[in-house]
């Protein structure tokens, strides 16, 4: 590998002198942290790993990796749920989490000038009080990063009503995979030509380092309203939110919780919700004071028109803040329910919605496999939860049957089999499930007009010849969504 | 416009009807290595300038079905050659709507709404055609049919090919299809309009407007002689000296602020109201929300005027420039586009940063001190853009029409080469 080679001892050497000595790691004890990210199932050790606090590192980093021929691969915090931030083959590590300033924020012209490495929940500290916000809230806002977020296209429950990522990204600073420093778009709001920009976004950092990024402001809505639907069966809970949709209302969010959820959730937060109830609804709708009211009224009318047990309102913004911290927090809460356990993240027009979560239910049964529901219900963004003890071998099996059973189910409602946690390393070998061969080929032409030795994180996104998918996977813990 | 740019057709091969189709017809130019222009409703043929050669035209409208409407779902798919009044109508069968108002829109496709990423007075409120393409089929200029994304309205599986083809002018590929997510039609249409005595008028007023609780759908700085009663007549309407007389651009020409709004009935009213105070407060001489009838004819005008200007009839500008950026420097600019030339037609989509400057007249030498000399090094140094929206006149190369290679162009040159290694495809539209 590459630490006995004597080339890479020199390359570690000529990191220690751009860097010095404490912002490069490559003893292996030092180095086992990075060695996944929360998908855990797959583990890559870098041979080192490196914290550049400037562009120019970067830079010189890149420069570096590529007069040895040695593979690199950026990292944010490694919350990617897909395995995006690991060194597949090894190589260096460029972890960007010392360049987090916050370089300008202009409320005027709406955006925020950002280094990589800030954490999305960060930059929304330093907006409190100016009457905006950076509106994608990924649930792992408190420890992801805006550079991380720009790599994957996050999404997040709002994204329902504002956008993803990519409708907030007006601009990035790239380190190319040769080492240029390259500045697309800007502080202004598109730019003639093909939009450059947002291919970048979502490239899952294969097609050049983000080291700034020129972010959209959105002016915070007067005011919000959060409702609670209680539902007596998830196909009531799910056939009402198609009716919503349907009905032309936009909320800014519209969340499904399980009752398998729900237990664990009530269990941890203690919030009062129902357990008895198998579907619960979380939805928000934000705007003008005036049109608030009617908005949630006729929410409401919807949800106990699809026979709704109750539909509860949040009473004040602490009550509002409980339920949206359940929701972002059901994850971490799911250890009460299960040792293991595999989220999935699969997408299905919204009129499926009450289809799949059938066929959800059916596939669980089938594989005699517990699987619990909390989703961005909204976009037909599906989290099945997978629940399993990875000590048997046999669930192990199972869990990943079902789980290709679900996507495969997602693929023939005309879905996608991710909405916001990106391929990555994880669901390459549904690559070409999703794409023809000839798709697939331009893709890697793309990749090979920005990324053309291919040392710029290798083995991601795109199938490509030794990757592995979740077919030779395991599954196992995965951390907070 | 050129009329007979607009006009202009060339021997067409055999019809195409599929995507299919589009592959032959590319596989053939590409084995000979001859240029092909892409061609919808033919609306945008001299968008960044006239074609310098005579590629062969490879005509869309062929292409022309609406592949599926699945209204619970609020997406749409549709082929290339649909023309957008033709999606307007069949979308507004269910209430719903694509917000992108292109002009000329009985034409106009979609194929080249996103090929030319064009974008009308509303998005400020409801963003670009790019934040509505979920999915798009094209060829490459090797004739090889490829897709992204797909029909669902959140994706992050493989490159996002519907941003990268959003603006390519046809030049890396030739859309035929297109996934769209569509919005509901709004309840009720609101618009103001304020005349402000002069353009620091409607800054200190588009300083106020930006910090409204809820955006308005647009906000449009609308200046010059031709807008003239636009509105059907506002209480402030003055009257105007002949443009020849103007000594003081700012003193004479007529600036009014046309803003908007879209909701329920209660939030509209109540956003109109907002409005209509800040304006006041920003010293606006008076403001009015218009009537029906008055609303639609100057919403008309706004959304057609980069394709035949302010007036009824078509203006006839042989240049028209478009600069984008941060939107509080708006005012610099159109001072500076005044200060050329005070008789030209403005149209600002001012809480976007984005102004359209239509010019009676236009020397060849205005290229190069106007817009290469002043207007295109102020918007660069702001981090924004001047470019040729349309433009008839002789001697328009690319790099000045669309500007020098940036970073940006020097990225797409390589994707470009991958694409489209012949150069094929549309080549002298772009910079590339």
């Amino acid at each position: 590998m590459l630490a006995t080679d004597a080339s890479a001892l020199q390359l570690v050497g000529e990191l220690r002198r751009l860097l010095g000595a404490d912002r490069v790691l490559d003893a292996h004890s030092d180095l086992a942290v990075y060695e996944c990210d929360a998908f855990v199932i797959e583990k890559h050790c870098p041979a080192v790993a490196v914290f550049p606090k400037t562009t120019a590192e970067v830079a010189a980093i890149v420069r570096l990796c590529n007069e040895r021929g040695v593979p690199f691969v950026p990292r944010g915090a490694g919350t990617s749920l897909s395995g995006g931030g690991l060194p597949v083959g090894g190589g260096v590590m460029i972890v960007l989490t010392q360049m987090r300033e916050i370089l300008e924020v202009n409320l005027r012209d709406r955006y925020a000038v950002v280094e990589p490495g800030i954490v999305n929940a960060s930059l929304n500290r330093r907006l409190a009080n100016t009457g905006f916000h950076y509106a994608p809230d990924p649930s792992s806002q408190g420890a992801c990063t805006i550079g991380g977020n720009t790599a994957t296209n996050a999404g997040g429950p709002h994204t329902l009503k504002y956008g993803v990522t990519v409708n907030h990204v007006l601009g990035v600073e790239l380190v190319t995979a040769d080492g240029e420093i390259m500045q697309i778009g800007g502080p202004v709001d598109s730019s003639p030509g093909p939009d450059l920009v947002g291919t970048i976004v979502g490239g899952e950092g294969t097609l050049g380092i983000v080291t700034k990024v020129w972010v959209r402001l959105t002016r915070n809505p007067q005011n919000v309203r959060t409702m609670l639907g209680v539902f007596e069966s998830v196909d009531d809970a799910t056939q009402a939110i198609s009716s919503i949709i349907g009905a032309g209302i936009i909320p800014a969010a519209l969340e499904m919780m399980d009752q398998g959820i729900l237990v664990a959730v009530e269990a941890a937060f203690h919030f009062g919700f129902p357990l008895d109830a198998e579907a619960i609804l979380l939805i928000e709708v934000d705007g003008l004071e005036v049109g608030l009211d009617a908005q949630r009224d006729r929410i409401t009318e919807i949800c106990r028109q699809h026979r709704a047990r109750e539909v509860r309102f949040a009473k004040d913004a602490k009550e509002r803040l409980q339920l949206w911290k359940a929701r972002k927090q059901a994850f971490g809460a799911i250890g009460r329910l299960s040792p293991s356990y595999c989220t999935q993240d699969g997408v299905v027009p919204r009129s499926k919605l009450p289809h799949i979560l059938q066929r959800i239910r059916a596939i669980g049964q089938k594989y005699d496999i517990k699987i619990v529901n909390v989703f961005h219900a909204g976009d037909g963004n599906l989290h099945p939860i997978l629940l399993f003890d990875e000590r048997h071998p046999d669930q192990v099996k199972r869990v990943l049957d079902a789980s290709g059973e679900i996507l495969t189910e997602c693929l023939e409602c005309g879905g996608s089999v991710t909405g916001e946690h990106g391929i990555g390393l994880e669901k390459i070998s549904f690559m070409n499930r999703m794409f023809t061969s000839d798709d697939l080929e331009v893709m890697q032409r793309l990749r090979d007009a920005l990324n053309p030795g291919g040392l710029l994180s290798p083995g991601k996104l795109l199938p490509t010849a030794g990757a592995c998918g979740m077919e030779q996977i395991h599954p196992g813990r995965q951390a907070a969504l | 416009m050129s009329a007979i740019l607009k006009k202009a057709t060339s021997p067409s091969a055999a019809a195409l009807n599929t995507q299919a189709d589009v592959a032959e017809a590319v596989r053939a130019a590409y084995s000979s290595a001859e240029g092909l222009c892409p061609v919808g409703g033919r609306t945008a043929l001299d968008f960044g300038g006239k074609l310098p050669s005579a590629s062969r035209q490879l005509d869309l409208t062929g292409l022309n079905r609406i592949v599926d409407y699945t209204p619970r779902d609020m997406t749409i798919l549709v082929e290339a050659g649909v023309r957008m009044a033709d999606l307007a109508a069949t979308l507004a069968t269910e209430g719903q709507q694509l917000p992108i108002d292109v002009p000329r829109a009985s034409e106009a496709t979609i194929g080249g709404t996103v090929a030319t990423n064009w974008c009308g007075p509303r998005r400020y409120g409801h963003g670009t055609i790019r934040d509505y393409v979920i999915g798009i089929n094209a060829v490459d200029g090797r004739g090889v049919a490829f897709k992204g994304g797909g029909r669902v309205v959140k994706n992050v599986a493989g490159y996002d090919f519907c941003k990268l083809l959003t603006g390519s002018l046809g030049t890396l590929g030739v859309i035929t299809q297109l996934a769209l997510k569509v919005k509901p039609q709004p309840e009720c249409v609101a618009t103001v309009v304020a005349d402000c005595a002069d353009l620091s008028v409607a800054e200190a007023a588009l300083d106020r407007l930006a910090m409204l609780e809820a955006p308005p759908a647009a906000i449009d700085l609308l200046i010059g002689e031709a807008w003239g009663d636009a509105a059907g007549g506002s209480p402030a309407a003055r009257p105007q000296p002949p443009a020849s007389t103007i000594r003081n651009p700012q003193s004479a020409i007529r600036n009014q602020l046309a803003v908007r709004i879209e909701g329920t009935e209660v939030e509209a009213r109540w956003l109109a109201d907002r409005t209509q105070t800040e304006c006041a407060a920003a010293g606006a001489g008076s403001s009015r929300v218009l009537s029906t009838e008055e609303a639609a004819k100057l919403w008309s005008r706004q959304v057609e005027f980069s394709d035949r200007g302010a007036g009824d009839s078509d203006d006839a500008s042989p240049m028209v420039l478009q600069s984008i950026v941060p939107p509080s420097s708006v005012v610099e600019i159109i001072s500076k586009l005044l200060a050329a030339d005070p008789a030209c037609a403005i149209q600002a989509h001012a809480a976007s940063g984005i102004i359209t400057a239509r010019f009676k007249e236009f020397s060849h030498g205005d290229l190069t001190t106007l817009l290469a000399g002043k207007l295109r090094p102020a918007a660069v140094r702001l981090g924004g853009s001047a470019i040729v929206v349309r433009g008839s006149l002789d001697g328009l190369t690319p790099h000045l029409a669309w500007g020098g290679r940036n970073d940006a162009v020097v990225l797409l040159e390589r994707i470009k080469q991958k694409f489209d290694p012949k150069g094929i495809l549309n080549p002298g539209r772009y910079v590339f």
